[in-house]
């Protein structure tokens, strides 16, 4: 994906953004993935049907992610406490991140230039390493280009195979 | 680092004089390794009988940890110091401590429906980023969220 200012393609390294989540806490991206992949979503927000629609999928998947040793991040120009209240009406236990205040909206180059009422994100997915290295990259402003839940699994498999030293079991 | 520390409960009061009587306790190493929060509040979630444990894979564990990422974590907002549950080995939960500045909020702790909560003034705790979610699984003996590849 071409995406302005910052080449976000695979193999490339994702910025490791510095944002507050929904609860206005201070957060970098580094510190959320932990050592384990990411599934980062950049989202139009909360009054975007998709959006409504695709996070609603995630919540679906999150049960998965939380036994599987993986992160889902979702971005967006909400404020913390629009966040706050979108999470809890999907019922997500996954972080959000603000970008109220567009810092790093322009270096990603990821604005939706055809809204110039919201100036949001424009919708897109990346399925990154645990040291941010991007594995693929979608381009989610048609819903179609966003990743299905099979993809992300698959993704996530991809990356765990690569990352996790025993997931060929040792021999007893 | 190694992934826990041990802090010893005797029902009452926690400490990290691991010699003093009451139970030894595995909590997540980075809880106690930062500049301590002086004047918080422990909500310790456990007994101080040793027989006090249940599995971390049961349901009712699973759940506090989703409620805690959920909505507790969102409640306690800048009052949270840091949270770490109880590991006792690397298979049993021996209950989970949550730190705060103000205590008001404890008795919506989810993690009381497991143990009950006992507070305790403290100034053991230093502040720890709490865990974004949506993981709750566990590294081979770290208390949760404590540990890492």
């Amino acid at each position: 994906m071409e995406a302005g200012f910052l080449s976000l393609n695979r193999g490339e390294r994702f910025p490791d953004l510095d944002l507050p989540d929904h609860t206005g806490r201070e957060r970098r991206l580094s510190e959320l993935a932990g050592g384990d992949p990411v599934a980062l979503f950049t989202s139009r927000g909360w009054w975007c049907p998709k959006e409504q629609r695709h996070m609603r999928e995630l919540a679906a998947v999150q049960d998965e992610f939380e036994v599987a040793y993986a992160r889902i991040v979702v971005v967006s120009v909400d404020p913390p406490e629009v966040q706050a209240a979108f999470r809890a009406g999907l019922g997500a236990r996954f972080i959000f991140l603000s970008d109220a205040e567009r810092r790093w909206l322009p270096r990603l180059g990821l604005r939706e230039s055809t809204d110039t009422v919201h100036a949001p994100y424009r919708p897109a997915a990346f399925t990154l390493r645990p040291d941010l290295e991007i594995h693929a990259a979608y381009n989610g402003y048609w819903y179609w280009g966003r990743p299905t839940m099979e993809e992300l699994r698959r993704d996530m498999r991809e990356i765990s195979r690569g990352v996790r030293e025993d997931w060929e079991l040792p021999q007893a | 680092m190694r992934p826990f520390a041990f802090l010893v409960f005797d029902g009452e009061r926690l400490t990290d004089d691991t010699k003093a009587p009451g139970r030894r306790l595995r909590v997540d190493a980075r809880c106690v390794a930062g500049e301590p929060v002086r004047g918080a509040f422990a909500h310790v979630c456990a007994l101080p009988a040793k027989e006090a444990v249940v599995p971390y894979d049961m349901p009712e564990v699973q759940q506090v940890r989703r409620d805690a990422l959920a909505w507790w974590i969102p409640l306690l907002g800048d009052s949270l110091v840091c949270l770490t549950t109880i590991a006792i080995d690397a298979v049993n939960y021996g209950g989970a401590i949550t730190v705060a500045r103000d205590p008001s909020l404890f008795e919506s702790d989810p993690f009381a429906r497991v143990f009950p909560g006992t507070i305790v003034e403290t100034d053991l705790f230093s502040e720890v980023p709490p865990p974004p979610g949506p993981e709750l699984e566990r590294y081979s003996g770290a208390p949760w969220p404590g540990g890492s590849f």
